[in-house]
C-alpha cells in the first residue's frame, strides 16, 4: 500500500493543494506556522477520518473559503493509493452548509468515486502519526488516551469501529434519560431505562471483549520491541488494560484479570456490567451519567512492575512512546501484510541521540515515511541524501532537489 | 435589502425561510417569483392550498394518521384486513408501506419513536393509544414497522413489552440485503440480521 498523490481543497490553511507523493521517507520542512503539521493532519484524517487534534471537525475546513453569507462552503481531501488490488482513490468532503439562520455540517466519504459510508473509509489507508504530545500519553488524562486507543484500534478492527459508534449512541440516550430521572422521578422511566441498559451491555460486553484482545496482542508487540531494541533486554515494559466493568470498590488489576478469563464470553461480560450498574443506579442518576462502562476504560504502562506514570523518568517515559508507536506499525504489519504509512511530526526535535537514531533506523526500513521538521541540520547527512524534501511556504509545497 | 421592500415581501421571505431546508436566498428567490406572477393563478392556488391544509385535515381517531375523512379511508375500508395493524413512526411511512401493496392490514402511526436526547419518552408517541386500541378490538397480529435505527428499534423493544401480556400475535419488519445489494459489500451487521430473518424455503 502506497499513497502516490493528495489534493487539497480548503484544507486547513490549504486553499487547494496538488501533491505527487514519493515513496521511500519524504522529509517536509518549512519553517513555522507554514502548513507542514496541517499536510501530515491530512493524510492522517483521509486515514482515519479523525483529526488527532480536534473532535470539531468543521474546524478543518479553510478559514477564507467562500465567499461572506456563502450557503455552502465544501472542503475537499482527495488520496490516490497503489494496492496490490490496484489504484484506489480515497475522497472525504467537509460540507458546512447555511440553512436558514443555522450553519450544518456533514461529512461525505467516496471509495473510486461511490460514496460509502464513513466507517467504508477505514482500512484504505493505514497510518502511524507521531507527534510529540504522544509523549503526554504517559503522563495525560484518561479521555486521551482512550481517544488515542479507539483510533488505533479502528484502524485495525472496523466491527470494532462500529460497535463502538453504536455504543455512544447509547450511552448518550442512557445519560439523557438519566438526567430526565432526576428531574421527574423514576416512575415512567424505568422501562425504557432498562431497555437501554440491556442494549448498553450487550454493545459494552463486544467492546470489552475486542479492546481485551486487540490491547493484548498490541502489548506483545510493545514490549518485545521495548526490550529487544530499545532497551536491549535491560527493562521490561507491560501495556496493560484498565477495563471499567465494576464499581471502584473493585481493583482495577482484579477487573482485568477477570476480563481476560472471560473473554471469549461477551455475553457473561454484559451480565457482570448489568449487575455493576444496577448497584450504581441511584449515584448514576444523581450525576445524570453511567459510571461504568468502557467509556470510562484507560490502560498504563508499568516499567518493572512499576507505574511508568507514577515512577518513570522522562526518558523511559520517551522510550515507552517509541516503543508504542513501533507496535503499531508491527501490529499493522502483522495484520494486513503491509507496512503502513508512518507520519512523524517534529519528534526529532524532541528525541536525544539514541532514540532518534532508533527512530531514523525504523524509519528507512519503512516502504514509505512523511518526516517534518522545522530544520533540516539535525539529520545526519547519509540520511538527507536519501529523502526527497519538500518545502512549505504559506500553503503551499515545492519539491527541493 | 431590509427596510426598501414593503411589509407583506419581507413577511414572505421570513415565513419561507422558516421551512427546513431554505435559506434566506431562496426564500427571497421564491417570494420574487412568485410577486412577479409569470404563472397565472400560482400565488393563488397555493394560498388556497395551504389554507386547505389546514382546515380540510385531521387526524383519524382510530390509527392517528393525517386524513380529510374520520374515520380515514385505510380505517373505514372493509376490504381491508381490520385484524392486523401495522405500527409506523410516520405518516411517510405509511405511504412507503401502501407503494410496496404487500399490506392489507390497518396502520397505527406513533408520531415518532422513543428518544431521551431528543426528549421524547411514551407519553409523547401514541402508544398508550395503540396499547388501548389492541385490548379493546379484535387483532390477530401487530407488525412493528419502526425504523431500523436505535431509537426504532427501542421502541420497538418496548412496544413489545407493552404487549407481551395481550394475546397478540406480535412480529417485527425483517432486515435483510438491499435489493440490488452484492453480499460482498454488504456490512456484518445487515448481513447477520439477514440471516437472522432467513426464511424456510423448503
Ligand atoms: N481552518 C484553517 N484555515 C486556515 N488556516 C488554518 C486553519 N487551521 C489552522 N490554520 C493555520 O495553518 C497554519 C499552519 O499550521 P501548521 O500547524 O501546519 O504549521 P507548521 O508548519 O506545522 O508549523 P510548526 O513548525 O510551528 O509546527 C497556522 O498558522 C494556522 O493558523
Ligand atoms: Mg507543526
Ligand atoms: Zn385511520
Amino acid at each position: 500500500m502506497r499513497l502516490t498523490h493528495l489534493s487539497l481543497t480548503n484544507f486547513r490553511n490549504f486553499g487547494r493543494l496538488d501533491l505527487p507523493v514519493g515513496a521511500g521517507v519524504t522529509l517536509v520542512h518549512g519553517a513555522n506556522a507554514q502548513g507542514k503539521t496541517n499536510l501530515l493532519e491530512a493524510i492522517y484524517y483521509l486515514a482515519t477520518t479523525r483529526s488527532p487534534y480536534t473532535n470539531q471537525d468543521d474546524q478543518l475546513i479553510n478559514w477564507d473559503a467562500g465567499y461572506e453569507g456563502a450557503q455552502v462552503v465544501v472542503g475537499r481531501l482527495v488520496a490516490h493509493v497503489d494496492t496490490a488490488d490496484g489504484t484506489r482513490h480515497l475522497e472525504l468532503r467537509l460540507i458546512r452548509e447555511l440553512k436558514g439562520h443555522k450553519t450544518t455540517f456533514r461529512r461525505e466519504a467516496l471509495v473510486d468515486r461511490r460514496k460509502v459510508r464513513l466507517l467504508d473509509l477505514l482500512g484504505n489507508l493505514r497510518v502511524v502519526l507521531f507527534v510529540p504530545t504522544d509523549l503526554d500519553l504517559v503522563t495525560g488524562s484518561p479521555a486521551s488516551r482512550r481517544r488515542y486507543l479507539d483510533i488505533t484500534l479502528c484502524q485495525r478492527n472496523r466491527h470494532y469501529c462500529r460497535t463502538l459508534s453504536q455504543y455512544n449512541k447509547i450511552l448518550e440516550q442512557r445519560n439523557a434519560l438519566l438526567r430526565q430521572m432526576a428531574e421527574q422521578g423514576t416512575r415512567n422511566n424505568q422501562d425504557v431505562l432498562d431497555l437501554y441498559t440491556q442494549r448498553l451491555v450487550e454493545a459494552a460486553g463486544q467492546i470489552f471483549a475486542i479492546r481485551a484482545r486487540l490491547i493484548d496482542t498490541l502489548a506483545r508487540d510493545v514490549q518485545r520491541i521495548h526490550y529487544e531494541q530499545l532497551t536491549a533486554g535491560n527493562e521490561s515494559l507491560r501495556l496493560l488494560y484498565r477495563p471499567r466493568l465494576a464499581g471502584s470498590d473493585v481493583d482495577e488489576t482484579e477487573s482485568a484479570d477477570w476480563l481476560y478469563n472471560h473473554v471469549d464470553n461477551p455475553t457473561i461480560i454484559a451480565e457482570r456490567m448489568q449487575t455493576a450498574l444496577a448497584d450504581t443506579l441511584s449515584y448514576d442518576i444523581r450525576r445524570g451519567a453511567t459510571s461504568i462502562g468502557p467509556h470510562r476504560d484507560d490502560w498504563v504502562f508499568q516499567v518493572n512492575g512499576r507505574s511508568l506514570r507514577h515512577y518513570g523518568s522522562r526518558g523511559q517515559q520517551r522510550s515507552a512512546v517509541l516503543a508504542l508507536k513501533l507496535g503499531e506499525i508491527a501490529g499493522i504489519k502483522a495484520d494486513t501484510g503491509a507496512s503502513p504509512i508512518l507520519l512523524l511530526d517534529d519528534v526529532m526535535a524532541e528525541l536525544d541521540g539514541t532514540r532518534r537514531q532508533h527512530l531514523i533506523t525504523a524509519l528507512q526500513q519503512m516502504p514509505q515515511a512523511m518526516i517534518t521538521s522545522a530544520e533540516t541540520t539535525i539529520f545526519p547527512p547519509d540520511f538527507l541524501a536519501q529523502t526527497e524534501q519538500l518545502a512549505v511556504d504559506g500553503g503551499r509545497v515545492h519539491s527541493v532537489i | 435589502m431590509s427596510n426598501v421592500l414593503p411589509k407583506p415581501v419581507l413577511r414572505l421571505i421570513n415565513e419561507f425561510g422558516r421551512l427546513p431546508g431554505i435559506g434566506p436566498k431562496t426564500a427571497s428567490r421564491l417570494t420574487f417569483y412568485l410577486l412577479r406572477g409569470n404563472d397565472a393563478g400560482l400565488a393563488a392556488d397555493l394560498s388556497a392550498a395551504l389554507a386547505e391544509l389546514s382546515e380540510n385535515t385531521q387526524y383519524c381517531t382510530a390509527c392517528h394518521n393525517i386524513t380529510e375523512q374520520n374515520p380515514c379511508e385505510v380505517c373505514s375500508d372493509t376490504e381491508r384486513d381490520q385484524q392486523v395493524i401495522c405500527v409506523v413512526e410516520e405518516p411517510l411511512d405509511v405511504v412507503a408501506i401502501e407503494r410496496s401493496r404487500m399490506f392489507g392490514g390497518v396502520y397505527h402511526v406513533l408520531h415518532g419513536a422513543l428518544s431521551p436526547v431528543e426528549g421524547i419518552g411514551p407519553d409523547d408517541l401514541k402508544i398508550g393509544e395503540l396499547i388501548g386500541r389492541v385490548q379493546q378490538g379484535d387483532f390477530r397480529e401487530v407488525i412493528l414497522a419502526t425504523n431500523a435505527t436505535l431509537e426504532g428499534d427501542t421502541t420497538a423493544s418496548y412496544l413489545q413489552m407493552r404487549l407481551a401480556d395481550t394475546a397478540v400475535r406480535v412480529t417485527r419488519l425483517a432486515r435483510g440485503l438491499p435489493v440490488g445489494g452484492d453480499i460482498e459489500y454488504t456490512d456484518e451487521v445487515t448481513l447477520g440480521r439477514a440471516l437472522e430473518g432467513r426464511r424456510e424455503l423448503k
